[in-house]
């Protein structure tokens, strides 16, 4: 039986705080992006409702009955 | 185009306080729809570091439960990760100052020449609105009450707090200058979907400039504790079309000069 590879317990070696970090980042980064777009979402409906007001294809004014 | 315009006529503009609501008001003004921007730049950085703090918390907890790491590390110091958790807040407060400083001063900016100047002074416990634009003598010409509609004399529809007898009648699209005092104690003349709050003083004049984008209602109350009726005492600012405003001076005006 020769050239058997040593078998060799597996020793868990902790947390990379790096990695930790990165990935905070990561998560932290891609959650405020979720933010960010709908902030965008809202900008763009609210100059959407100015323009169609500017144009007249909307109103806020009640009509008269 | 039928969507769009189905999807907008269903929208009505917030521009009153609502049950349970959690966010701004609608913006009717350029001062507040920079408040509101401002608003939701800083809470990206609120979300980042929290989802960041929140994972590095769970993490540790997690590798370090005693069942998992039963010596703890004697960790004293690390320089590099010291300058990095001093250098990364510091740039987020870059990144937060830059348009908070920009918004501030553009609040600032008084518009040299509005169209329209109105005072509104407070008392215990009503507004006082003074047109002084239109007077043609010493004598103050289109100046009226704006007191609470108690809750017994509501109509369907009409909102509990915050109905006036007389509401505060502007043009839509025009720059105005709101001049606020008191006649008694302080008060605060406050209308958050205009974005506005002026404290109103006793002895002295506090200048607003504000523009409205859109036709609408919008309703304030006193923010300023005043006594007991400071609940009481609510603001309500309807913008019209500069044709409606006309007539609505005309009208005001004309019961004055018929007596005259």
């Amino acid at each position: 039986m020769a050239n058997v590879p040593k078998i060799r317990k597996a020793v868990y070696q902790g947390p990379s705080i790096v990695k930790e970090i990165i990935y905070g980042i990561a998560l932290g980064l891609a959650a405020g992006g979720l933010w960010k777009m709908h902030h965008w979402n809202n900008q763009r409906r609210t100059r959407e409702f100015y323009d169609l007001l500017e144009k007249g294809e909307i109103s806020v004014v009640a009509a008269d009955e | 185009m039928i969507v769009l315009k189905w999807l907008f006529l269903t929208i009505s503009p917030c521009d009153a306080a609502e049950p349970w609501q959690l966010g701004f008001q609608d913006a009717a003004t350029p001062i507040m729809q920079g408040i509101i921007d401002l608003h939701h730049d800083i809470f990206f950085f609120l979300i980042l570091i929290l989802v960041f703090v929140l994972w590095i918390l769970v993490r540790a907890l997690w590798h370090f439960h005693y069942k998992e790491n039963a010596i703890p590390q004697r960790i004293v110091h690390g320089t590099t990760i010291e300058i990095l958790w001093t250098i990364f807040p510091s740039l987020i407060l870059m990144f937060i100052a830059i348009p908070s400083f920009a918004l501030l001063y553009s609040m600032d900016e008084v518009v040299v020449d509005p169209a329209i100047t109105i005072k509104a002074i407070g008392h215990q416990w009503y507004w006082t609105y003074e047109y002084s634009d239109y007077n043609s003598s010493d004598e103050q010409s289109l100046t009226f009450d704006s007191y609470m509609i108690p809750e017994e004399d509501l109509e369907l529809g009409q909102l509990r707090l915050l109905e006036v007898d007389n509401r505060v009648v502007v043009p839509a699209k025009t720059h105005l200058r709101i001049i606020v005092t008191s006649a008694d104690v302080l008060h605060s003349w406050a209308v958050p979907s205009l974005g506005v709050k002026c404290d109103a003083v006793p002895g002295r004049l506090n200048q607003i400039s504000i523009l409205v984008q859109r036709e609408g209602v919008y309703y304030g109350q006193c923010s300023e504790i005043c006594g007991t009726n400071h609940a009481f005492m609510p603001i309500v600012v309807e913008a019209v079309s500069r044709k409606d405003y006309g007539s609505w001076v005309s009208n005001q005006l004309i019961p004055q000069t018929g007596e005259a």
